[in-house]
């Protein structure tokens, strides 16, 4: 397989994870803000920014925080790289570059998700409010994962989408977890409570509110929640459960068994699985939650600089 | 009496490929004609919306990048074919495959021992001033003495004798031979019934008759062979027809850089090193294949590829240098070129084409640029050109300063009127006529010219004109040549 292809295949899985993780987060966090007091409503939408990566940005191009503009902001705006529209157009030039190694199936699927939203209207949508537009998007986005899956073979391409779409997943779960954890923290002294609905906010962000319950039944507590996002082994969108993947996509490209690593994606993937595997959540909260998952990001960070060096950029003498 | 799409429908004063006359459908288009006559205009519209929808969903588009955002279009289709009977056809191509030969083996000659030359039958002058003449090619041995693998041979009917002649040979990097093979795929879903009753020459083997020809020139021997697409990538406005045709053969789609030459060897990076490369079939121009022997601003090319073609390591289909042959001064002489390498006659007649460069045929060109078509013997797709009956006085005057001053890029053609077949009309909602050529493509092994049946129609859209090409609003219908007369 070329370099490139490999190189297109793993961006195109990540900026449709960007997508659909985007959507989810502000879907659910649009809908729970509005039950919110007027206070806490301008504040909470903060985190949002620092989650996209993108709050310097958003405070060049708007004077205010409220609902309407982050919206804007994150689904539409194509001066905003992270924005929803941007990561479909962007996963549909991936594809579009690699049209000759995807499914005929894949190529269709992922250009009517671009057209699809192209047609959108961001003034209508504003006032209609983002659940609409990010309900279509979850949809589409789960649609491309399953003709994907129907329709290409499983072979090495195969792996870098997977490992694309795993490690985006892993690293924007990291940094939800991170962001609303911070953000209860600055306002306990303020509110005087640990405020439950942010948190239900956030497992019904990655889909796992149900599960949440199905497990510990009533009481959202914090630590359990962050608990079950970071160490869930079967969740899909747990860290584990991501990084896991990462972990079994590198080892299938270069076949390497367990116990052992080819290069040094594969090594890192290998630790943060076993620390995953092994710690428990009243250890890394001993720790602290902020620095424990911002280990995980340089990791995550580290292991998506080396995939690229050891398969798509690596020198070449001549 | 006409109705339906059809009422009011005006053959005119051009060859209609439909009517033989107001009303009287040839024989090759009863089926279609009586299918068609049936048919509401809302239903034709239906249909026309589908077929619309497949070349979108498909992506089969072509991207404008003048609004920043990149806006895309689709090359519009129009779904009433062109339909050729097989006498005609048979002619046509046997005509073409000539023509093929011949160009190989000008080609092979003006590159090697250029004979034509000391036989006194082409001017050393007009070869030479051709900026596409590569001396970079010369005494080079291409793989099985191929230049010409893929020609895409564009012919109109002269409206006043009804006759096909060729109008350019495009051996360097033809394209559009994608839309031939998804406009069938596409009328065959939207006008199944039309397609059970007329026996049409399917056309879908092009892509395994160019793999096997791609296949036998490998330096290594077929069985090994590593065959690539070289395309400029997502933004060439081709792409689409690149990433096609490698998906149909199964080959891998590369860009310039994904190629590295080392010791005289093509080499593609692979997410496990190296692999050699046998043969390219290149949809980039000669000029920007290698910026150490061409222009060395190209980002497109690989650095070293001519060092390895020249040693015979690796293969390049179309051959580097065929630009001379695509000169339309040099077109002039391809009958003379049938004549002094085949000994024949040519089967398809060449418009009649006066050379600036010849002092007689000058003069009478900037006697009478009102009747003219001039063009510049380097440019195609409509650029570069006057049409002497309609420009305006100022415009003439301007050709005429630069034909003196560089006569050697001019040639002149009596305006060819254009066959026309009925095509929709969005605004008027019927039918009317409009002018199309037809671009065959011409595969060649070294031994037989294999042409799928047919080709692409162009149709000049607008209203009255002439020019076909998708640039200035032309389009394509599916091009039909039957297993009989009809």
């Amino acid at each position: 397989m070329l370099s490139r292809i490999a190189d297109s295949l793993f961006w195109l899985a990540r900026y449709i994870e960007r997508a659909e993780d985007t959507a989810r987060i502000l879907d659910v966090n649009y809908h729970m803000l509005l039950e919110q007091s007027q206070d806490a409503y301008q504040l909470r939408w903060e985190p949002l920014m620092v989650m996209a990566g993108e709050e310097n940005l958003f405070r060049k191009l708007y004077s205010e925080v409220n609902a309407e503009n982050v919206f804007e902001f994150l689904a539409f705006r194509h001066d905003n790289p992270s924005s929803i529209v941007q990561c479909i157009a962007k996963a549909r030039e991936n594809a579009r570059t690699i049209r000759d190694c995807i499914s005929r199936e894949m190529w269709e699927d992922i250009n009517g998700l671009y057209h699809m939203v192209s047609r959108f209207n961001p003034t209508d949508e504003i006032v209609a409010g983002p659940h609409r537009f990010c309900d279509k998007i979850k949809f589409g986005t789960h649609r491309f994962h399953g003709v994907t899956d129907a329709t290409l073979e499983h072979d090495e391409g195969w792996q870098f989408l997977r490992i694309g779409w795993s490690l985006e997943r892993a690293e924007m779960t990291s940094r939800l977890v991170d962001v609303q954890y911070q953000n209860l923290l600055d306002e306990l002294p303020t509110l005087g409570t640990p405020d439950n609905h942010q948190w239900m906010a956030v497992l019904r962000s990655v889909g796992a509110f149900e599960a949440y319950h199905r497990q510990f039944h009533s009481s959202i507590e914090p630590e359990k929640v962050a608990g079950m996002l970071i160490l869930q082994p079967l969740h899909p969108r747990s860290i584990r459960f991501s990084t896991t993947e990462v972990q079994s996509g590198l080892r299938a490209i270069s076949g390497t068994s367990p116990g052992s690593y080819a290069n040094e994606a594969e090594r890192l993937a290998g630790r943060v699985v076993e620390r995953l595997s092994y710690d428990k959540i009243e250890e890394i909260f001993k720790q602290g939650l902020h620095s424990y998952l911002n280990e995980l990001s340089d990791m995550f960070r580290l292991i998506g600089s080396d995939i690229a060096r050891n398969y798509f950029y690596y020198a070449v003498v001549a | 009496m006409l109705t339906g799409l059809f009422s009011g429908y005006e053959p005119g004063n051009f060859y209609d490929e439909m009517f033989s006359s107001a009303g009287e459908p040839r024989a090759c288009y009863a089926n279609v004609f009586q299918k068609l006559s049936s048919m509401a205009r809302e239903q034709y519209e239906e249909r026309r919306k589908l077929a619309d929808l497949s070349f979108l969903i498909q992506g089969i588009t072509f991207t404008v990048y003048s609004d920043g955002r990149g806006t895309e279009r689709l090359f519009p289709f129009d779904l009433i074919p062109r339909i050729i009977p097989n006498t005609e056809w048979r002619r046509i191509d046997r005509g073409l495959a000539q023509r093929v030969v011949a160009l190989n083996l000008f080609l092979q000659d003006i590159y090697g021992k250029q004979c034509i030359l000391k036989d006194r039958k082409l001017s050393r002058a007009l070869v030479y001033s051709c900026p596409h003449f590569l001396r970079e090619m010369v005494d080079v041995e291409v793989p099985r003495g191929i230049f010409t693998h893929i020609c895409g041979i564009d012919l109109v009917r002269d409206s006043k004798t009804g006759e096909y002649c060729v109008l350019e040979d495009n051996v360097r990097t033809p394209s559009g031979i994608s839309y031939v093979l998804e406009n069938r795929l596409v009328m065959t879903r939207i006008f199944p019934e039309i397609f059970h009753a007329s026996e049409v020459l399917p056309v879908n083997h092009y892509p395994a008759e160019l793999w096997r020809i791609l296949r036998s020139l490998s330096p290594r021997g077929e069985d090994d062979a590593q065959v690539v697409l070289l395309s400029p990538g997502i933004y060439n406005s081709a792409y689409f027809e690149h990433s096609f045709l490698a998906r149909q053969m199964g080959i891998e789609l590369v860009e310039g850089r994904d190629l590295v030459v080392d010791g005289g060897i093509v080499y593609m990076k692979t997410i496990r090193g190296l692999n050699r490369v046998d043969v390219i079939y290149r949809r980039i121009d000669d000029e920007f294949l290698d910026p150490l022997a061409f222009r060395r601003d190209s980002l497109l090319g690989v650095p070293g590829l001519m060092g390895a073609y020249r040693a015979g390591n690796v293969a390049l289909a179309n051959a580097v240098g065929n630009g001379v042959a695509d000169d339309k001064a040099i077109y002039a002489y391809v009958p003379e070129f049938i004549r002094y390498y085949l000994g024949e006659e040519p089967i398809l007649r060449t418009v009649e084409t006066y050379v600036c460069a010849k002092p007689a045929d000058l003069a009478y060109v900037l006697e009478h640029l009102e009747e003219l078509v001039v063009k510049s013997v380097g440019e195609s797709g409509g650029y570069g050109m006057l049409m002497g009956p309609t420009a305006d006085r100022k415009t003439i005057e301007q050709f005429r300063s630069k034909i003196v001053q560089n006569p050697r890029n001019y040639i002149a053609q009596p305006v060819i009127p254009l066959s026309r077949v009925p095509s929709y009309d969005v605004s008027s909602r019927r039918l009317a006529g409009r002018h199309v050529d037809l671009r065959p493509y011409c595969l060649y092994d070294g031994q037989k010219v294999t042409i799928v049946p047919g080709g692409l129609t162009r149709v000049a859209l607008q209203r009255d004109s002439l020019v076909v090409n998708s640039s200035q609003g032309g389009g394509s219908k599916d091009t039909w040549v039957l297993r009989g007369e009809g």
